[in-house]
Protein backbone atom coordinates (compact mmCIF):
# COMPACT_ATOMS: atom_id res chain seq x y z
CA UNK A 1 0.00 0.00 0.00
CA UNK A 2 2.65 2.44 1.11
CA UNK A 3 4.54 1.79 -2.58
CA UNK A 4 1.04 2.55 -4.19
CA UNK A 5 0.88 5.73 -2.54
CA UNK A 6 4.41 6.71 -3.83
CA UNK A 7 4.25 5.84 -6.89
CA UNK A 8 1.23 8.52 -7.47
CA UNK A 9 1.95 11.52 -9.31
CA UNK A 10 2.85 14.65 -6.62
CA UNK A 11 3.89 16.02 -3.69
CA UNK A 12 2.69 13.95 -0.92
CA UNK A 13 -0.56 15.11 0.43
CA UNK A 14 -1.74 15.08 -3.42
CA UNK A 15 -0.58 11.34 -3.32
CA UNK A 16 -2.88 10.89 -0.02
CA UNK A 17 -5.52 12.81 -1.46
CA UNK A 18 -5.43 10.41 -4.95
CA UNK A 19 -4.93 7.14 -2.51
CA UNK A 20 -8.23 8.01 -0.45
CA UNK A 21 -9.78 8.90 -4.10
CA UNK A 22 -9.04 5.72 -5.46
CA UNK A 23 -10.23 3.37 -2.17
CA UNK A 24 -13.53 5.76 -2.48
CA UNK A 25 -14.55 5.07 -6.04
CA UNK A 26 -13.08 1.48 -5.65
CA UNK A 27 -15.61 0.80 -2.76
CA UNK A 28 -18.12 2.77 -4.19
CA UNK A 29 -17.70 0.12 -7.14
CA UNK A 30 -17.70 -2.96 -4.71
CA UNK A 31 -20.61 -1.55 -3.34
CA UNK A 32 -22.54 -1.65 -6.63
CA UNK A 33 -21.38 -5.06 -7.56
CA UNK A 34 -22.21 -6.30 -4.23
CA UNK A 35 -25.52 -5.46 -5.03
CA UNK A 36 -25.63 -6.88 -8.45
CA UNK A 37 -24.33 -10.24 -7.50
CA UNK A 38 -27.14 -10.25 -5.19
CA UNK A 39 -30.31 -9.31 -6.68
CA UNK A 40 -28.91 -11.73 -9.56
CA UNK A 41 -28.19 -14.76 -7.40
CA UNK A 42 -29.48 -14.17 -3.41
CA UNK A 43 -32.51 -12.96 -4.00
CA UNK A 44 -34.05 -11.08 -6.70
CA UNK A 45 -37.03 -10.04 -5.12
CA UNK A 46 -39.00 -12.86 -5.75
CA UNK A 47 -40.74 -11.66 -9.03
CA UNK A 48 -42.65 -14.23 -11.14
CA UNK A 49 -41.85 -12.87 -15.10
CA UNK B 1 20.72 -9.01 3.84
CA UNK B 2 18.62 -11.29 1.00
CA UNK B 3 21.00 -14.33 1.97
CA UNK B 4 20.65 -13.95 5.21
CA UNK B 5 16.87 -14.12 5.23
CA UNK B 6 17.03 -17.11 2.67
CA UNK B 7 18.96 -18.82 4.82
CA UNK B 8 16.66 -18.38 7.43
CA UNK B 9 13.85 -19.23 5.92
CA UNK B 10 15.64 -22.71 4.66
CA UNK B 11 16.84 -23.23 8.35
CA UNK B 12 13.48 -23.15 9.25
CA UNK B 13 12.57 -25.45 6.38
CA UNK B 14 15.33 -27.68 7.31
CA UNK B 15 13.87 -28.20 11.17
CA UNK B 16 10.59 -28.75 9.93
CA UNK B 17 12.40 -31.77 7.60
CA UNK B 18 14.89 -32.84 9.97
CA UNK B 19 17.86 -32.50 7.97
CA UNK B 20 21.26 -31.19 7.64
CA UNK B 21 21.66 -31.24 4.00
CA UNK B 22 19.04 -27.97 3.11
CA UNK B 23 20.88 -25.90 5.44
CA UNK B 24 24.24 -26.82 3.74
CA UNK B 25 22.54 -26.10 0.10
CA UNK B 26 21.13 -22.67 1.07
CA UNK B 27 24.27 -21.64 2.13
CA UNK B 28 26.43 -22.95 -1.11
CA UNK B 29 24.03 -23.46 -3.80
CA UNK B 30 22.52 -20.74 -5.34
CA UNK B 31 20.05 -22.73 -7.53
CA UNK B 32 18.71 -24.10 -4.13
CA UNK B 33 18.30 -20.30 -2.44
CA UNK B 34 16.52 -19.50 -5.86
CA UNK B 35 13.96 -22.03 -5.05
CA UNK B 36 13.67 -21.03 -2.18
CA UNK B 37 12.99 -17.45 -2.59
CA UNK B 38 10.35 -18.53 -5.32
CA UNK B 39 8.41 -20.45 -2.65
CA UNK B 40 8.33 -17.74 -0.36
CA UNK B 41 6.96 -15.71 -3.48
CA UNK B 42 4.07 -18.45 -3.91
CA UNK B 43 3.07 -19.08 -0.38
CA UNK B 44 3.17 -15.05 0.41
CA UNK B 45 0.68 -14.69 -2.64
CA UNK B 46 -1.38 -17.72 -1.82
CA UNK B 47 -1.81 -16.14 1.53
CA UNK B 48 -2.79 -12.41 0.52
CA UNK B 49 -5.38 -13.59 -2.23
CA UNK B 50 -6.89 -15.95 0.55
CA UNK B 51 -7.25 -13.27 2.65
CA UNK B 52 -8.36 -10.67 -0.62
CA UNK B 53 -11.07 -13.58 -0.91
CA UNK B 54 -12.36 -13.97 2.41
CA UNK B 55 -12.27 -9.82 3.12
CA UNK B 56 -14.21 -9.85 -0.16
CA UNK B 57 -16.64 -13.01 0.52
CA UNK B 58 -16.82 -11.53 4.41
CA UNK B 59 -18.17 -7.60 2.23
CA UNK B 60 -20.30 -9.55 0.62
CA UNK B 61 -22.60 -11.01 3.40
CA UNK B 62 -22.00 -7.82 5.67
CA UNK B 63 -23.23 -5.61 2.36
CA UNK B 64 -26.56 -8.30 1.79
CA UNK B 65 -27.24 -8.73 5.28
CA UNK B 66 -26.75 -5.49 6.71
CA UNK B 67 -26.26 -3.08 4.69
CA UNK B 68 -29.45 -3.27 2.46
CA UNK B 69 -31.45 -4.07 5.16
CA UNK B 70 -30.18 -0.48 7.27
CA UNK B 71 -31.30 1.28 3.90
CA UNK B 72 -34.40 -0.75 3.19
CA UNK B 73 -35.51 -0.16 6.87
CA UNK B 74 -34.38 3.63 6.92
CA UNK B 75 -36.53 3.95 3.60
CA UNK B 76 -39.54 1.93 4.81
CA UNK B 77 -40.05 4.47 7.38
CA UNK B 78 -39.96 7.59 4.83
CA UNK B 79 -42.23 5.15 2.30
CA UNK B 80 -44.67 4.54 4.96
CA UNK B 81 -45.35 8.29 5.96
CA UNK B 82 -45.26 9.13 2.00
CA UNK B 83 -48.43 6.65 1.90
CA UNK B 84 -50.29 8.21 4.25
CA UNK B 85 -49.81 11.66 2.34
CA UNK B 86 -50.70 9.50 -0.59
CA UNK B 87 -54.23 7.90 0.62
CA UNK B 88 -54.72 11.47 1.14
CA UNK B 89 -54.16 13.13 -1.71
CA UNK B 90 -55.46 10.17 -4.26
CA UNK B 91 -58.49 10.23 -6.72
CA UNK B 92 -60.83 8.48 -5.62
CA UNK B 93 -64.14 6.97 -7.60
CA UNK B 94 -67.01 4.92 -7.80
CA UNK B 95 -67.69 2.60 -10.82
CA UNK B 96 -70.23 -0.12 -11.54
CA UNK B 97 -68.79 -3.39 -10.80
CA UNK B 98 -69.40 -5.94 -13.50
CA UNK B 99 -68.57 -9.44 -12.84
CA UNK B 100 -66.69 -11.39 -15.30
CA UNK B 101 -69.43 -13.59 -16.93
CA UNK B 102 -67.48 -17.11 -15.79
CA UNK B 103 -66.86 -19.99 -17.36
CA UNK B 104 -68.14 -21.17 -21.03
CA UNK B 105 -67.86 -24.80 -19.83
CA UNK B 106 -71.22 -26.16 -19.77
CA UNK B 107 -72.06 -27.06 -16.03
CA UNK B 108 -69.99 -23.93 -14.85
CA UNK B 109 -71.96 -21.19 -12.84
CA UNK B 110 -72.17 -18.41 -15.51
CA UNK B 111 -72.80 -14.83 -14.11
CA UNK B 112 -75.67 -12.82 -16.42
CA UNK B 113 -76.95 -9.20 -15.21
CA UNK B 114 -80.63 -9.56 -13.84
CA UNK B 115 -82.58 -6.95 -16.09
CA UNK B 116 -83.23 -4.02 -14.00
CA UNK B 117 -81.18 -4.51 -10.86
CA UNK B 118 -78.66 -2.00 -10.72
CA UNK B 119 -75.37 -3.28 -10.67
CA UNK B 120 -72.80 -3.37 -7.36
CA UNK B 121 -70.26 -0.01 -7.19
CA UNK B 122 -66.67 -0.40 -6.22
CA UNK B 123 -64.52 2.15 -5.29
CA UNK B 124 -61.28 2.79 -7.96
CA UNK B 125 -58.42 4.79 -7.10
CA UNK B 126 -55.90 6.16 -9.77
CA UNK B 127 -52.73 4.00 -10.69
CA UNK B 128 -49.93 5.00 -8.95
CA UNK B 129 -47.09 5.82 -10.41
CA UNK B 130 -43.74 3.85 -10.77
CA UNK B 131 -42.00 4.17 -7.37
CA UNK B 132 -45.08 5.46 -5.39
CA UNK B 133 -45.55 3.81 -2.28
CA UNK B 134 -49.05 3.35 -2.13
CA UNK B 135 -50.04 0.78 -0.06
CA UNK B 136 -49.08 -0.50 3.61
CA UNK B 137 -49.05 -4.42 4.07
CA UNK B 138 -49.92 -6.06 7.55
CA UNK B 139 -49.43 -9.51 8.57
CA UNK B 140 -50.17 -9.99 12.03
CA UNK B 141 -48.99 -13.63 12.41
CA UNK B 142 -45.41 -12.32 11.29
CA UNK B 143 -44.01 -10.34 13.40
CA UNK B 144 -42.01 -8.22 11.11
CA UNK B 145 -44.97 -6.99 9.33
CA UNK B 146 -47.26 -6.43 12.34
CA UNK B 147 -46.59 -2.56 12.15
CA UNK B 148 -46.83 -2.74 8.27
CA UNK B 149 -44.35 -3.09 5.46
CA UNK B 150 -44.88 -0.09 2.61
CA UNK B 151 -45.66 -0.84 -0.44
CA UNK B 152 -44.59 0.76 -3.72
CA UNK B 153 -45.54 0.89 -7.40
CA UNK B 154 -43.30 -1.41 -9.51
CA UNK B 155 -41.01 -4.41 -9.31
CA UNK B 156 -37.88 -3.29 -11.09
CA UNK B 157 -34.70 -4.18 -8.77
CA UNK B 158 -34.75 -0.01 -8.20
CA UNK B 159 -38.16 -0.46 -6.85
CA UNK B 160 -37.73 -3.59 -4.67
CA UNK B 161 -34.79 -1.86 -2.71
CA UNK B 162 -37.44 -0.82 -0.67
CA UNK B 163 -38.65 -4.37 -0.12
CA UNK B 164 -41.98 -4.73 -1.27
CA UNK B 165 -43.48 -4.08 -4.74
CA UNK B 166 -46.74 -4.34 -6.42
CA UNK B 167 -47.17 -5.75 -10.46
CA UNK B 168 -47.97 -3.11 -12.57
CA UNK B 169 -49.99 -5.02 -14.65
CA UNK B 170 -52.36 -6.51 -12.27
CA UNK B 171 -54.91 -4.76 -10.12
CA UNK B 172 -54.54 -2.79 -6.93
CA UNK B 173 -55.48 -4.20 -3.77
CA UNK B 174 -58.70 -4.63 -2.73
CA UNK B 175 -60.10 -4.18 -6.45
CA UNK B 176 -61.53 -7.13 -8.35
CA UNK B 177 -59.03 -9.27 -9.83
CA UNK B 178 -55.24 -10.52 -8.61
CA UNK B 179 -53.53 -8.25 -7.04
CA UNK B 180 -49.28 -9.51 -7.11
CA UNK B 181 -46.81 -8.24 -4.42
CA UNK B 182 -43.50 -9.45 -4.65
CA UNK B 183 -40.58 -8.68 -2.22
CA UNK B 184 -37.55 -9.81 -0.75
CA UNK B 185 -36.82 -12.46 1.48
CA UNK B 186 -33.06 -12.11 2.77
CA UNK B 187 -32.04 -8.86 2.27
CA UNK B 188 -33.12 -5.31 1.44
CA UNK B 189 -34.98 -5.40 4.84
CA UNK B 190 -36.51 -8.51 4.24
CA UNK B 191 -40.55 -8.51 4.36
CA UNK B 192 -41.10 -11.67 3.65
CA UNK B 193 -38.41 -13.33 5.22
CA UNK B 194 -41.35 -15.40 6.86
CA UNK B 195 -44.13 -15.95 4.41
CA UNK B 196 -43.38 -20.06 4.78
CA UNK B 197 -44.91 -19.98 8.20
CA UNK B 198 -48.18 -18.78 6.83
CA UNK B 199 -50.93 -21.15 7.37
CA UNK B 200 -54.41 -21.45 5.54
CA UNK B 201 -57.15 -18.73 6.84
CA UNK B 202 -53.94 -16.43 8.20
CA UNK B 203 -54.85 -13.01 7.72
CA UNK B 204 -53.04 -10.20 5.36
CA UNK B 205 -54.22 -6.88 5.65
CA UNK B 206 -53.18 -4.16 2.70
CA UNK B 207 -54.30 -0.60 3.39
CA UNK B 208 -54.61 1.86 0.43
CA UNK B 209 -56.17 4.93 -0.04
CA UNK B 210 -59.70 3.13 -0.63
CA UNK B 211 -59.58 1.91 3.27
CA UNK B 212 -58.11 -1.84 4.56
CA UNK B 213 -58.49 -5.04 2.61
CA UNK B 214 -58.71 -7.74 4.68
CA UNK B 215 -57.58 -11.09 2.82
CA UNK B 216 -56.95 -14.85 3.93
CA UNK B 217 -54.90 -17.31 3.16
CA UNK B 218 -56.00 -19.89 1.06
CA UNK B 219 -53.04 -21.23 -0.38
CA UNK B 220 -49.02 -21.77 -0.23
CA UNK B 221 -46.93 -23.14 -3.28
CA UNK B 222 -43.82 -23.63 -4.77
CA UNK B 223 -43.17 -22.65 -8.13
CA UNK B 224 -40.30 -21.34 -10.87
CA UNK B 225 -39.80 -18.28 -11.64
CA UNK B 226 -41.25 -18.58 -14.88
CA UNK B 227 -44.77 -19.65 -13.52
CA UNK B 228 -47.16 -16.85 -14.98
CA UNK B 229 -49.61 -18.82 -14.09
CA UNK B 230 -49.92 -17.34 -10.59
CA UNK B 231 -50.46 -14.47 -11.41
CA UNK B 232 -53.80 -15.06 -13.50
CA UNK B 233 -56.96 -13.79 -12.39
CA UNK B 234 -58.48 -16.33 -10.17
CA UNK B 235 -62.21 -14.56 -10.04
CA UNK B 236 -63.40 -12.55 -7.29
CA UNK B 237 -60.37 -10.48 -5.39
CA UNK B 238 -57.34 -12.06 -4.85
CA UNK B 239 -54.09 -11.72 -3.51
CA UNK B 240 -50.77 -13.09 -4.20
CA UNK B 241 -47.39 -12.63 -2.58
CA UNK B 242 -44.18 -13.99 -4.37
CA UNK B 243 -40.78 -13.87 -2.71
CA UNK B 244 -37.29 -16.01 -3.09
CA UNK B 245 -37.13 -19.58 -2.26
CA UNK B 246 -35.24 -21.48 -0.68
CA UNK B 247 -33.80 -18.85 1.49
CA UNK B 248 -30.72 -16.83 0.00
CA UNK B 249 -31.21 -18.47 -3.49
CA UNK B 250 -33.80 -17.18 -6.28
CA UNK B 251 -33.70 -20.90 -7.60
CA UNK B 252 -37.42 -20.88 -6.90
CA UNK B 253 -40.68 -18.85 -5.95
CA UNK B 254 -42.48 -19.04 -2.58
CA UNK B 255 -46.19 -17.98 -3.97
CA UNK B 256 -48.90 -16.87 -0.96
CA UNK B 257 -52.80 -17.06 -2.41
CA UNK B 258 -55.40 -15.27 -0.87
CA UNK B 259 -58.79 -14.03 -1.04
CA UNK B 260 -60.37 -10.86 0.34
CA UNK B 261 -63.09 -11.16 3.15
CA UNK B 262 -63.42 -7.50 3.88
CA UNK B 263 -63.33 -4.68 2.89
CA UNK B 264 -64.27 -1.26 1.24
CA UNK B 265 -65.35 -3.47 -1.74
CA UNK B 266 -65.53 -6.65 -0.39
CA UNK B 267 -69.48 -6.87 -0.52
CA UNK B 268 -69.66 -5.54 -3.88
CA UNK B 269 -67.31 -8.01 -5.15
CA UNK B 270 -68.13 -11.22 -3.11
CA UNK B 271 -71.95 -10.27 -3.16
CA UNK B 272 -72.07 -11.16 -6.58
Amino acid sequence: MKRLILRLPGPMPVKIALFAAIVIVALVGLFFFYDWIGTSLLDTGGTIS
Amino acid sequence: MQTESTGTLVTMIDETKGSAQFANTAQGRPAEGRRGRKLTRVVRGVGWTSIGLGLFILGFVAQQLFVTTYFAQQANVGLTAEAQVYFADVEISEVPYEPPLGSLVPGDPVNIPTPGVPSPTVLVEAKPEIGDAFAIIRIPSIERLQEGWAVVEGVSRRTLRAGAGHMPSTPLPGQPGNSVISGHRTTYGAPFHELDTLVEGDIIEVETALGIHIYSVTGIEIVTPRDLWVIEDRGGATLTLTTCHPKFSSRQRLVVFAELIEGPNAEAILGV
